[in-house]
């Protein structure tokens, strides 16, 4: 019989096994911010028509939302995910991240990408129909700490929600305006017409 | 009153006395102000100047830190208001902490307030649908409760007054479960709002989705314009406040309305202790106020009193006005007090996406909601529970999310999220609650909050009834989507807490009979005939449509019944 035991219980365990780094002061140091903008203009990155992550200060966000939104659980993910990609950059690329090329950044981020999304599907094998998790033996587990669990997705959310709520993500990539001065219903749409901000 | 000499009588003496500057104090205020009556409003927050104090109504997304989320610890000292959909970065300034002051929840109950001049009119939902004789008979036709002392006819004349005055969108639609007012032009439905329109009357003949009947200036008259309010600019950032005034709030209009007068006193910090009864002259006299900074007490007094201090302060303020004709709260003969709490169901959620109408799009940010009039339980129960519900529905196309992109990174990612997505359709609702004596409010026997006021108890949760009527809602709802082409419906039970919705009423209830009720049908309590109690408190049965413009229209009628009384002498 299966042991069902709270989803929040369970996925907390996974984060603490699975973080070998505790949340320090200074974590937001300069270089790390720069990462962190590097990371996000590979996601969001600066084209023809609008500036990108880098431009709206993506490193400087996440600090502020990172330290004042997050729990230390979820700190705690977001760092050792931060590590995961350091380390992967001087092990298999031999550079700093910031120095790879876009190609060599793109890699490394689908491959989280795609860890994420393997984590998701494990998690969902391993939830039952009443959401509760179901415990079916270790080797679930295991596979679910491989990479610490949903780092990614952390620093995508941000990387998106940042750039989109920023000032050159709201007026240059989308639309925005505070005061429309009055509602149409009905406007005519075409291709490529830029979607609202708000 | 012990030490207080006749010259501090003189000088604490008005005509009237308003407890409460919120959406039903600031109408009482207006109303007693301009017939003449020298009128003190009494207040226990800050006050809020009209402009001065909206500090974040000019702000643009990226000018909030956190872009309008809470942080961690905002969300660790605040459990309760912050389950509030409003208690945002921009916004949470206007709301009352948890920590500030304390109540006891013998049974869940989200409590949200907001203490300061104007009160919860900053910060509410806009929704102004007026009641009809459904909502008003229905206790009585159907056994839920005791009958309301009043029917639509009194209270219409005076639902015009307050929407002329405050200005209220919407159309004339003819029906008789939601009466037509007095209307500025309404919020245009979008073309996927006019097609599930369309396709509900088609599929259904007797069920209407209807323009928002909403507290918005879409077109001022002279009469808003001379309030200093202008055309509502669809920023649909109101709860900041408004730089244009655009929607109705009592820091917008009626307060600086009653102020014009030279007629209003407003003191801020003021919180009433309790209502002063005096035995010989078989009336109140006034009221104790403690200043919430220095926590002295000061005694004002008056010829008439205005409870409007928020539906549950209310109770709590009458219960606490003990004496020895009242032991157990003013004008609390029949027991009542307290007794009969109710909300509104605000619990059902349920959406979906529809394909099509890519051509089309809109230009600004719409403040409103459509909504689609109660239909049913309206002649008679055809339903397996009781009361109706009011659903409000819209249609929005978001930016695209970028989900099912294959390269979730990259500038074409990046470009695919620039552009609007599907559109979903949604829907909220907003149901009927029955009041029952167990639903109450008491006072705390020992505890009591910083100024020596007892802390209130609250007592309240859903019965059978409600999980009937959301199930209905979540049928009926899917049902009509799916007839309009909606797809991938998906609904949700918040199962939150009663007063989340922010709609809690009754406790001090009018009624014919004094032996049930409080209030008589102007809202002077039975046996205090100069105290009226016209916010939430007076309720005697929820209905179904929003209740605040209720508030309003009720107030003026008593103000204005009191105005008679007092010409005539017997106030």
């Amino acid at each position: 019989m299966a042991i069902i035991i709270p989803a929040s219980i369970v996925s907390t365990e996974l984060i603490f096994s699975s973080c070998k780094s505790e949340v320090k002061e200074g974590f937001f140091t300069d270089e790390n911010i720069k990462l962190l903008d590097e990371i996000g203009e590979t996601i969001i990155p600066a084209t023809a028509t609008s500036p990108g992550a880098k431009a709206a200060r993506i490193g400087e966000f996440m600090k502020v939302y990172v330290t004042d939104c997050y729990t230390l659980e979820e700190q705690n993910t977001f760092w050792y995910g931060i590590n995961k990609i350091k380390e992967i950059s001087r092990g298999k690329y031999k550079n700093q991240f910031p120095k790879l090329t876009l190609l060599q950044k793109t890699e490394i981020l689908q491959k989280f990408e795609k860890d994420a999304q393997e984590y998701s599907e494990n998690k969902k094998k391993m939830t039952g129909a009443n959401g509760d998790a179901v415990q079916t033996g270790k080797g679930n587990q295991e596979a679910m700490n491989e990479y610490g669990g949903h780092f990614y997705p952390m620093i995508k959310e941000l990387t998106v929600f940042g750039f989109f709520t920023s000032q050159p993500g709201a007026t240059k990539a989308l639309r925005y305006i505070q005061t429309p001065g009055s509602y149409k219903g009905d406007v005519p749409y075409k291709k490529g017409d830029k979607a609202w901000a708000t | 009153m012990g030490n207080i000499n006749s010259k501090g009588i003189e000088e604490n003496t008005y005509d009237a006395i308003v407890i409460g500057s919120g959406i039903s104090g600031g109408w009482a205020a207006k109303e007693l102000c301009e017939h003449g009556l020298k009128t003190l409003v009494l207040e226990r927050g800050r006050d809020v100047k009209h402009l001065v104090d909206y500090p974040t109504m000019a702000k643009d997304p990226w000018d909030f830190p956190h872009r309008n989320d809470l942080t961690l610890k905002e969300k660790e000292d605040n459990p309760v208001v912050s389950k509030c959909y409003a208690f945002k970065e921009d916004a949470k300034h206007f709301f009352v902490k948890d920590n500030e002051h304390p109540y006891i929840q013998e049974k869940p109950f989200d409590w949200i307030r907001g203490y300061q001049v104007g009160g919860k009119s900053l910060t509410w939902g806009r929704c102004t649908q007026r009641w009809s004789n459904f909502e008003f008979t229905g206790p009585q036709r159907f056994g839920f409760g005791w009958d309301w002392p009043i029917r639509y006819e009194d209270v219409a004349p005076w639902y015009s007054h307050v929407e002329k005055f405050i200005g209220i969108c919407g159309s004339k639609d003819g029906l008789e479960a939601m009466p037509d007012g007095e209307f500025l032009p309404p919020f245009e439905l979008n073309r996927v709002e006019q097609h599930l329109k369309e396709s509900i009357l088609k599929n259904y003949g007797n069920r209407y989705l209807v323009h928002a009947r909403w507290a918005h200036l879409t077109k001022p008259n002279q009469i808003h314009l001379d309030q200093g309010r202008g055309q509502c600019q669809a920023r649909n950032l109101c709860q900041r406040g408004c730089p244009f005034g655009g929607y109705f709030s009592s820091n917008s209009s009626t307060l600086p309305w009653a102020a014009k007068t030279g007629n209003l006193t407003i003191r801020p910090f003021s919180v009433v202790h309790s209502i002063i009864y005096d035995e010989q002259k078989q009336k109140a006299t006034g009221v104790r106020v403690i200043d919430t900074n220095t926590k002295q007490a000061t005694e004002f007094f008056a010829k008439v009193i205005f409870v409007n201090g928020s539906a549950l302060n209310s109770n709590l303020i009458l219960l606490n006005s003990t004496s020895n004709r009242f032991p157990n709260g003013l004008g609390n003969d029949s027991g009542m007090l307290g007794k009969y709490i109710c909300h509104h169901n605000y619990r059902g959620w349920l959406g979906g996406e529809i394909d099509g109408f890519a051509d089309t799009y809109y230009y600004g940010h719409n403040p409103t909601d459509a909504i689609i009039a109660n239909y049913r339980n309206l002649h008679k129960i055809d339903t397996d529970f009781i009361g109706g519900y009011t659903t409000y529905t819209g249609a929005r196309r978001d930016r695209n999310n970028g989900e099912t992109f294959p390269q979730q990174m990259g500038a074409e990612y990046k470009e695919s999220m620039t552009e609007p997505g599907p559109w979903t359709v949604y829907s909220y609702v907003q149901g009927e609650t029955i009041p029952k004596e167990k639903n109450h409010v008491r006072l705390s026997t020992d505890k009591k909050d910083e100024w020596g006021i007892p802390q209130l108890i609250t007592s309240v949760e859903y019965d059978d009834n409600d999980d009937k009527l959301l199930n209905d809602y979540f049928v009926q709802t899917e049902e009509m989507f799916a007839k309009a082409g909606v797809k991938n419906i998906h609904h949700s039970d918040s199962k939150q807490a009663p007063g989340l919705d922010i709609h809690e009423m009754g406790g001090c209830r009018m009624g014919t009979d004094p032996k049930t009720s409080m209030l008589d049908k102007w809202n002077a309590l039975h046996h205090c005939k100069n105290v009226f109690v016209t916010d939430g408190a007076c309720m005697a049965s929820t209905g179904n449509q929003s209740p605040s413009i209720l508030y309003m229209t009720l107030t003026a009628r008593a103000c204005n019944y009191v105005v008679d009384e007092m010409k005539k002498g017997n106030i």
